[in-house]
């Protein structure tokens, strides 16, 4: 691992670091690199914005679409000969 | 005590099923297979449900198996390191010498209500558009919350491929979410 990483190459650290913590030389690379590039250290607090967001609305039962009708009739069918099996 | 009334899964729990399924698979028609699958199988095995939790709770449960099943299936279909369009879509997002093409603009931090629900469909609509595969193993890290390593086992890749994938799948979503909106919101 290398001490100096790209812009690119960051942005696969920065990724990897939201799933995992990542071995010491990739961390330092890493804090390295967005402590001097504002791009990047955007780019990480956009990773954990996106985060946020997603998990804050976890509730279903809103305007997004349901069943249409015709989904509906399919599965009660299937669900129906299961049933009478 | 609850109890399982077959009558009743679909007029009370289909929506929300497949809701829960559609926001993981990113397709109508895999959601409803999904929603299917899950209550042919929940009958199956009733016997086995012990009234605990709530019907909708024992439900989603089996939803959220089938959801991978359908994820893993879909998975070995798809070649993922050797995904060579991909690997140009990432690449022009950078110069030659791994800087910024085009650098991160700042965001807005909404704050009410309306401003959060219309990113949140922005998010959803720009999920939808990123390659079946990755918006799966997406949605799976991220909606879902499951760690990457039990996505891995359960869909039978490398950890490399997931991390390639989940960093494409990020890359993408940051540069729409951008051009959709979030960095006009009014910026705190």
């Amino acid at each position: 691992m290398k001490w100096t990483v790209t812009c690119k190459e960051n942005t696969e650290l920065s990724s990897r670091s939201m799933d995992e913590r990542l071995p010491l030389a990739e961390r330092l690379a890493m804090t390295i690199h967005m402590a001097i590039c504002r791009n990047c250290a955007r780019f990480m607090k956009q990773l954990h914005a996106m985060r946020r967001l997603i998990q804050m609305d976890t509730t279903l039962d809103d305007a997004s679409p349901g069943l249409t009708p015709e989904s509906r009739q399919r599965i009660e069918t299937e669900l129906q000969k299961k049933l009478d099996t | 005590m609850n109890t399982l009334d077959p009558h009743t899964w679909l007029a009370e729990h289909g929506d929300y099923l497949f809701r829960v399924a559609r926001r993981a698979l990113h397709s109508d028609e895999l959601a409803e297979d999904a929603v299917q699958e899950a209550l042919l199988a929940a009958w199956s095995a009733r016997e086995r449900y012990a009234g605990e939790a709530s019907p909708r709770t024992w439900l989603t449960g089996i939803l959220k198996h089938k959801i991978v099943d359908t994820i893993r299936r879909r998975v070995r279909e798809v070649e993922i390191p050797r995904d060579a369009e991909g690997e140009e879509a990432v690449d022009s997002l950078f110069q030659q010498d791994g800087h910024w093409a085009e650098p991160p603009r700042p965001w807005g931090n909404p704050q009410t209500e309306m401003a959060l629900s219309q990113l949140r469909r922005v998010l959803d609509e720009c999920a939808d558009n990123l390659k079946p595969v990755m918006a799966q193993v997406f949605s799976l890290r991220e909606v879902a919350g499951m760690e990457t390593q039990d996505i891995c086992k359960e869909l039978g890749i490398t950890p490399t491929n997931c991390w390639v994938l989940l960093h494409r799948a990020r890359l993408f979503m940051r540069e729409c979410l951008e051009l959709n909106g979030f960095s006009k919101v009014a910026a705190a």
